[in-house]
């Protein structure tokens, strides 16, 4: 009898006939076309279980249900990959009594694979290196080829590539080019400097894309990295064809991830620009910087840089005057895993900090050891998980920010802005709030002359009063 | 009893061994071979290669365990150096392999190995008890896991045994006995079972880190596989 597949995320209707054997075949098209083949092979071959990836989790940390160790949710593709993938496991099916994968098999890990938040803060912690991350990476994958994805995630990647605005949170270009015209407008009115969001300019040397969603939820984040390029000068644009930093293939899909970075390229392409500059986003920064490259041409790949470094260089090199000290209220700084995990992004937006506030204190850990905030892997888009995300997820992260005292938050993500300030909400921490880095900067940027407004009331003492 | 340990430590022990250094030559032969084919087919083919080589090699000397469950580390610390020095220093086990190893080959003192044997024992236990004590690794723990330390123990064990009759509950050669067919069996685990990460170990940082490179076409050809094809999502 057919069943339905149960979880705690919505879903679009999963045809569930012969599901187990769909699945199969998912899987086997998924490692006869990827590397991931070795991957789950080593796996099988040298983990030891030895249950240290339980001790950095903290999802496991705080829930310490056995299904979140790490290990154990590998091992439920593990177990398909031995059984079903590997001589051994089909004669010894032959022979006796074997494993057999079910509908409720499929359920579980339907349910499983989404706890995890894909942090892979784990694979630091195993001795023999197992990045159960992309053991998840897999797993979502084959299940999104039989129709399991959170309703959340396909909903918005279907806007991005069918859809007519062709962006997660549907804003049409009209939209986009009033709400950058108001950003200009509100910035001259309230800060007194003139910024600029060039739209469709060709031959720039950047293509900008920030997470899409900070064009409704993230104005102050637009407002400083626009100021940024006012006062470098910088050469850059935003296409009206696609603008959105957004890939939800890094958490479910190797296919739309092709699909959406290549729509970026695509875009920088089209106007003869040369690189592409990822807004203040996590995953949608990783998802470009390593993923281009894969994708759209390797070495004539458009060069990703993500906007922090972009204004740490400028700044470094002295084409950007930050003022000391105009941070006064007591500031920490939360590495989102997908920049800083790799130890991409991890010194440049605290050299910033450390110079425009007067109180900069580090949570613990930080830096590449740092705790999820507890919306990775696509979570944060999920509201109908926000109990298990911010109260068994997001534990460790409010933890750490308790223990910072700090009224600042800064979090240059557009995941970890909405997850974190769930988690200070349902944890009660009411004393701090979150920004992005480029919300802080737009008070501390020494503007140009030709930024100022003429015959305008505000100077540049005004921008504090943003 | 005599024809039975020459037995064992003469063919058994060569076949064993045989078993060992092709299994493992075979493992690494196709751990090899699978990081060039998928070297070969990413659509990016820049490695971080020095930040694998540098996680790799801070495992070796596993500061970073120590973080989390120091007893239970250190025991594990402590057990890995044991297995490693105890069988290729110790005279007994060199005299097997004689026709192998050059003359200048160090040889350990009979008390050291036996310190170092007694050292990795109590490791040993403490590895199995925390695999207990704890609440995830109980849980993640299959017999085949308990298996692999009770046979390792029992190796140990009987070999003490067997340098230290005097301490033996049977006879000494009984002791020898056993533990030379326990070494044969871990021999011939070595490449069979998880004891494989060994050998492994060195690659499998490379392999995770190779599995995030993609070939360029895996979406392409897993929609055509799949009749997806220009589906929409």
């Amino acid at each position: 009898m057919a069943m339905t597949i149960e979880c705690s995320y919505y879903l679009e209707p999963v045809d569930t006939t012969d599901l187990p054997r769909r699945f199969l075949d998912a899987l086997a098209a998924v490692l006869s076309h990827s590397n991931y083949a070795m991957v789950l092979d080593t796996a099988c071959r040298v983990s030891t279980r030895c249950g240290r990836c339980a001790t950095s989790c903290p999802v496991y940390e705080t829930g310490g249900e056995d299904r979140d160790i790490p290990c154990q949710r590998s091992e439920l593709l593990l177990k398909i990959y031995r059984r079903y993938f590997t001589p051994f496991g089909n004669l010894a099916a032959r022979f006796g009594p074997s494993f057999e994968l079910d509908e409720a098999y499929i359920n579980t890990m339907a349910e499983d694979f989404y706890r995890c938040t894909a942090c892979r803060r784990c694979t630091l912690d195993c001795p023999m290196g197992i990045d159960h991350g992309l053991i998840t990476h897999v797993a979502r994958w084959a299940l999104s080829e039989v129709g399991i994805i959170p309703k959340a995630l396909r909903v918005a990647t279907r806007e991005q590539l069918d859809g007519e605005t062709r962006n997660t949170s549907a804003i049409p270009k009209a939209a986009l080019l009033d709400t950058c015209e108001f950003l200009e407008e509100d910035c001259a009115d309230e800060v007194g400097i003139k910024i600029e969001f060039p739209i469709d300019k060709r031959d720039t040397e950047y293509v900008f894309f920030p997470a899409v969603s900070d064009y409704l939820l993230e104005p102050d984040t637009l407002i400083g990295n626009a100021a940024v390029m006012s006062a470098t000068g910088g050469s850059w644009t935003i296409g009206t064809s696609a603008y959105d930093g957004i890939n939800y293939g890094l958490f479910y899909s190797d296919r739309m991830l092709d699909r959406i970075v290549s729509m970026e390229a695509d875009e920088v392409r089209r106007l003869g620009a040369k690189k592409i500059l990822i807004g203040e986003c996590g995953h949608a920064s990783r998802s470009a910087k390593f993923f281009v490259r894969t994708f759209c041409g390797a070495d004539d790949a458009p060069e990703v840089v993500n906007f922090m470094e972009y204004t740490h260089r400028a700044w470094k090199e002295g084409r950007l005057e930050l003022r000391p000290n105009v941070i006064t209220e007591r500031t920490t700084y939360h590495d989102p895993c997908n920049i800083a995990r790799s130890g991409w992004i991890i010194d440049q937006p605290r050299e910033i900090l450390r110079h425009i506030c007067t109180d900069f204190v580090e949570m613990t850990p930080n830096g590449r050891d740092n705790y999820c905030c507890g919306g990775g892997g696509g979570s944060v888009s999920i509201d109908e998980i926000r109990e298990f995300r911010t109260l068994v997820g997001g534990a460790k992260k409010a933890e750490q920010i308790r223990r910072t005292n700090a009224e600042l938050v800064v979090a240059p993500c557009a995941n970890c802005k909405k997850q974190i300030a769930e988690v200070l909400e349902d944890h009660g921490l009411d004393h701090a709030r979150v920004v992005g880095l480029h919300d802080l900067l737009i008070k501390a940027i020494v503007p140009p002359k030709e930024m100022l407004i003429e015959n305008g009331d505000a100077d540049t003492d005004a921008a504090s009063a943003l | 009893m005599d024809t039975v340990i020459e037995f064992a430590r003469g063919p058994l022990f060569r076949l064993s061994l045989t078993v060992c250094v092709l299994g493992l030559g075979y493992r690494i032969a196709v751990i090899v071979a699978q990081i060039v084919a998928a070297w070969h087919r990413a659509g990016d083919r820049r490695l971080p290669l020095a930040a694998v080589a540098s996680a790799t090699a801070s495992w070796l000397v596993p500061i970073r365990l120590w973080r989390s469950r120091p007893f239970y580390s250190s025991a594990s610390v402590l057990f890995h150096l044991a297995v490693i020095v105890v069988p290729f220093f110790l005279a007994g086990h060199l005299a097997l392999l004689a026709w192998l190893l050059p003359g200048w080959w160090p040889i350990l003192p009979q008390q050291v190995a036996d310190a170092i044997t007694v050292v990795s024992m109590v490791a040993l236990v403490v590895l199995l008890v925390g695999r207990f004590s704890s609440a995830s690794s109980r849980f993640l723990t299959r017999s085949s896991d308990v298996a692999v330390l009770v046979v390792l123990l029992g190796l140990l064990l009987f070999g003490w045994w067997a340098a230290n009759p005097a301490m033996s509950p049977f006879a000494g050669r009984t002791m020898l006995m056993i533990h030379i067919m326990l070494g044969n069996l871990v021999l011939v685990m070595i490449p069979t079972t998880k004891i494989a990460h060994c050998a492994l170990m060195p690659f499998a940082r490379l392999v995770f880190q190779l599995g995030w490179h993609f070939p360029a076409a895996t979406g392409q050809h897993v929609a055509q596989a799949l009749n997806k094809e220009g589906e929409p999502v």
